[in-house]
């Protein structure tokens, strides 16, 4: 099936609500735009970009950005295929819940996460820059009478075989009679020997910007006539105000109202300053019989270690191949070992800041906020002011950080700055301070994981039975969500499933334990402890076996030879045969399907106990790498932070508070954390898989390999702070 | 009335004494190139010069710059092309970019007392600075490469 072209005069916002076909804009001058429109099973049609006559060409990012650079990545997809100059190309940030650039990776939503981006969107963008160069070589053909087949294109330029030459500008303002869109699937797309952006090195876009503090992150945006606001939110989860005395804080100078919300009390000001130094004049009386009151983490820990290790406690299957505790029974010698993980907390350096200006009427707004998901900041309006979609206007802004901060269905951030605006009738920004952003966190989940496995006689692994004891994630963050999906949950089980191993009999099950903390999804999510487990327990298996770590893995990549490739490169990078007397330890985990070997390196100071990891060798498989440098970037970044997570960082809850407060008592890995690293790329003909997530999960893992080498003790609780390195030296 | 030098302009505000100088900066002033992340001298994310010296600017009231010179990230070059920038850029340093305003700011004032450092000295000066999204390796590159350009 093909479309004809509609010419009807569209403007913009029309066209992003999604109008079918290749649709051209008539100005003054005649045809001046040209939209090209996707048309797949997965997005139905999609207007990606435009090409206007002076030869600028918009490319929709439906995604968000918070550093890991699908800003640019995805745009470079699109061009790549239309085969676009890099410079004329403008990308066009989506501000709304529009489903059709919908992510299929999480059913249509607009939502960036789960390193998912350039998996979900390859395609479908590549398909439409194809469609697009189409008809541009068509437009050309009909000018100069000669057949399509006879052209080419250079970037931004279409070439006839006789030299001729013409912009795409120039022929989108030559209208397009006659032109006929070509199904999506049809066009041949570009051999990737052919590709100039795609697998090159093009600079990110927002680089410059962010090299000179020019770029505007949601807590700097700024309105005439906006106030200030910062909110007193309860000590304790489920809490609410029941009284308060404001008669301090609204004698503060500058204070204008103040705004008691569900589960706090905002005061706004003229200043920030004014705001915040009123609301510690709040004399608040918040209620305490919320049921989070009881929530002690060290006893949280306590019971999930419980439950992992009693062999009744009902659990979920995650997932399961042959027969796992068969396999073990019959096993020469079996063997079983407990990792235990705590609360993490994200740490973004960006903390929530939301401005919203709502409507006189109360019923409509516009929003300035940094999340990862369109669909879910929109819901939060339309049901904080009872609202329908079209009543809200997002401005979806650059990230400082987030991991999985900003990903919530309901976004008490985004929802404060609608109240406090509604309430005073003027443009409001909420601001949250470190504290705040520390003690109201959405915490990776501490967990408890029991792994046991069999020996044979000659040292192979026969059975793996992974339990993990931890709650489930969605069924706080998107209690929706885990409706339609429960038991499987892939944000507190991912990396159970050991899938880059062959192992014949495995089994992992999920105890979906008492939810304790305030939770979220977290850079690698459940990787980032299952993984952990995993790796260490699978060197435990290999020094029981008597075998060199390495080689007990390798037999267990047999059907995976990318995996091998991985494991005996990163063998290879880091000198792993001939190790001597250098602490390394050997992991191999990853996310999703990107997979990551990695061998560390460390240091320990044994009167402090503490940890130094001078050296980090990696060999990742991530599929088609779109954009080396920035892969790069992501990598070596997933890296600190996995050692972060490995050696400090701890939240600890009592009676429903959180105990720790700002970077003195949550310490991430600084300037001097960071390891020296190497990293390989896999150069590979499979499509891209993610590679936002892939370099954290394996680091944990081999620290705790590399401490064995070192002392000769086991590491089975993370963090390694010095307190439980010294424990385990004296064990 | 507090009065001072900011990016070589003479500026006068008429905040409370004690109001921290980043909230000057960013609200009164208009400057949002220098963040806010801790308020409590952790992070760095505040990073300005005072009399060309890196400083949490989270951790002044605006009183204490009265007569100073303070430099923040608008002012580090008039259009962005500081070697340190140019280093930042060709190094392609940042990801979320949210501290990189801070550790540009805290590297010049390095650079300016020290210009060849040598890696350790590098390290040991940029770790009072997080970055979240791991970029450390990059930054000491980016240092080493503007060193050998200033």
């Amino acid at each position: 099936m093909t479309r004809t072209l509609n010419t009807t005069a569209l403007n913009r916002r029309q066209l992003l609500q999604g109008v079918a076909g290749l649709t051209f804009v008539l100005g003054a001058g005649g045809v001046r735009e040209v939209v090209a429109s996707t048309q797949t099973d997965a997005l139905d049609v999609n207007p990606w970009l435009t090409i206007r006559a002076h030869g600028g060409i918009s490319i929709v990012f439906p995604s968000t950005e918070m550093g890991q650079s699908s800003y640019s990545t995805l745009p470079q997809i699109l061009a790549e295929e239309l085969d676009a100059d890099w410079d004329d190309v403008e990308i066009l940030q989506l501000n709304e819940d529009d489903r059709t650039f919908g992510n299929q990776l999480f059913g249509g939503v607009l939502y960036t996460a789960g390193s998912t981006a350039v998996q979900a969107y390859f395609e479908p963008m590549r398909q439409a820059g194809a469609q697009a160069r189409a008809v541009l070589l068509q437009i050309a053909a009909r000018a100069w009478g000669v057949s399509s087949s006879d052209l080419r294109t250079e970037p931004s330029v279409v070439v006839a075989s006789d030299g001729r030459r013409m912009s795409y500008g120039e022929l989108a303002g030559m209208g397009a009679e006659g032109v006929t869109v070509p199904d999506a699937g049809t066009v041949p797309l570009k051999a990737s020997a052919d590709f100039r952006i795609i697998g090159h090195d093009v600079p990110r876009r927002d680089v410059i910007a962010k090299s000179t503090g020019r770029a505007q992150y949601a807590i700097d945006v700024d309105l005439p006539d906006m106030l200030h606001a910062s909110v007193a939110r309860a000590p304790v989860e489920g809490e609410v105000p029941l009284s308060v005395d404001d008669s301090d804080a609204r004698s503060v100078p500058g204070v204008v109202e103040i705004v008691t919300l569900p589960d706090g009390v905002a005061v706004v000001a003229d200043s920030l300053w004014a705001a915040l130094n009123a609301r510690f004049s709040l004399d608040i009386q918040w209620s305490e019989t919320a049921a989070a009151r009881s929530f002690n983490s060290a006893d949280t820990l306590n019971a999930y270690a419980a439950a992992a290790e009693d062999p009744q406690a009902e659990a979920a299957v995650w997932a399961t191949k042959g027969d796992a505790q068969g396999a073990i029974a019959g096993a020469d010698r079996q063997f079983g070992q407990l990792y235990l993980s705590d609360y993490a907390y994200h740490a973004q350096i960006e903390p929530m800041a939301t401005v919203a200006s709502v409507d006189a009427d109360g019923m409509g707004a516009e929003v300035w906020a940094g999340t990862q998901t369109q669909s879910w900041t929109t819901r939060t309006v339309m049901d904080t002011l009872g609202t329908t979609q079209d009543r809200v206007r997002l401005n979806m802004m650059t990230m400082g950080g987030s991991f999985g901060r900003r990903t919530a269905f309901n976004q008490d951030y985004v929802r404060d700055a609608v109240l406090c605006s509604k309430a005073v009738g003027r443009p409001v920004k909420v601001t949250w301070s470190r504290e705040d952003d520390v003690k109201n966190g959405t915490f990776r989940p501490a967990a408890a994981q029991r792994i046991d496995a069999g020996l044979t006689a000659d040292g192979k692994l026969s059975g793996w039975h992974h339990k993990v004891a931890t709650p489930t994630v969605i069924g706080f963050f998107n209690p929706g969500r885990w409706e339609a999906v429960r038991p499987n949950d892939v944000i507190s089980m991912r990396g159970a499933e050991s899938k880059f191993y062959g192992i014949e009999d495995f089994q992992a099950d999920h105890i979906i334990t008492e939810r304790e903390a305030r939770l979220a999804p977290y850079r690698g999510i459940g990787a980032a402890y299952t993984s952990f487990a995993a790796e260490a327990f699978m060197d435990e298996l290999a020094e029981e076996a008597g075998r060199d770590p390495l080689d007990f893995r390798l037999d267990l990549v047999a059907d995976n030879p990318r995996g091998r490739h991985l494991l005996e490169r990163v063998a290879e990078m880091s000198g792993w045969s001939d190790r001597g007397d250098r602490a390394l330890g050997l992991s191999f985990a990853g996310y999703s399907s990107s997979m990551a070997a990695g061998v560390a390196e460390i240091e320990l100071d044994q009167d402090t106990g503490e940890i130094r990891v001078p050296r980090f060798w990696t060999a990742v498989d991530a599929g088609l790498i779109v954009s080396p440098d920035n892969a790069l970037n992501q990598v070596e970044g997933g890296i600190v932070f996995g050692l972060s997570s490995a050696l400090l960082e701890r939240i600890e809850i009592e009676n429903g508070e959180v105990l720790q407060s700002n970077f003195f008592d949550y310490e991430v890995a600084r300037a001097n954390h960071a390891p020296v690293m190497d990293v390989y790329f896999a150069e590979v003909d499979a499509p891209p898989t993610g590679i936002g997530e892939v370099g954290t999960p394996m680091v944990s893992g081999a620290i705790a390999n590399a401490f064995h080498a070192l002392t000769g003790k086991r590491l089975r609780h993370m963090p390694f702070t010095p307190d439980r390195v010294l424990a385990a030296l004296q064990s | 009335m507090t009065t001072f030098t900011l990016n070589g302009q003479q500026v006068t505000v008429d905040n409370p004494p004690d109001e921290l100088l980043l909230l000057v900066i960013r609200d009164a002033l208009g400057l949002k190139g220098t963040k806010y992340g801790c308020g409590a001298a952790m992070c760095g994310a505040c990073t300005v010069h005072v009399n060309g010296e890196a400083t949490f600017s989270c951790q002044l009231g605006v009183a204490d710059v009265e007569g100073a010179e303070v430099t923040t990230i608008e002012g580090l070059s008039e259009d962005g092309t500081h070697p340190l920038q140019l280093a930042w850029i060709a190094e392609q340093v940042p990801q979320c970019g949210y501290c990189q305003s801070g550790q540009i700011m805290r590297a010049a004032a390095l650079l300016d007392r020290n210009p060849n450092p040598s890696r350790n000295e590098i390290v040991e000066e940029m770790s009072a600075n997080l970055c979240r999204c791991g970029t450390y390796q990059r930054i000491f590159k980016a240092v080493e490469r503007a060193a050998q350009e200033v």
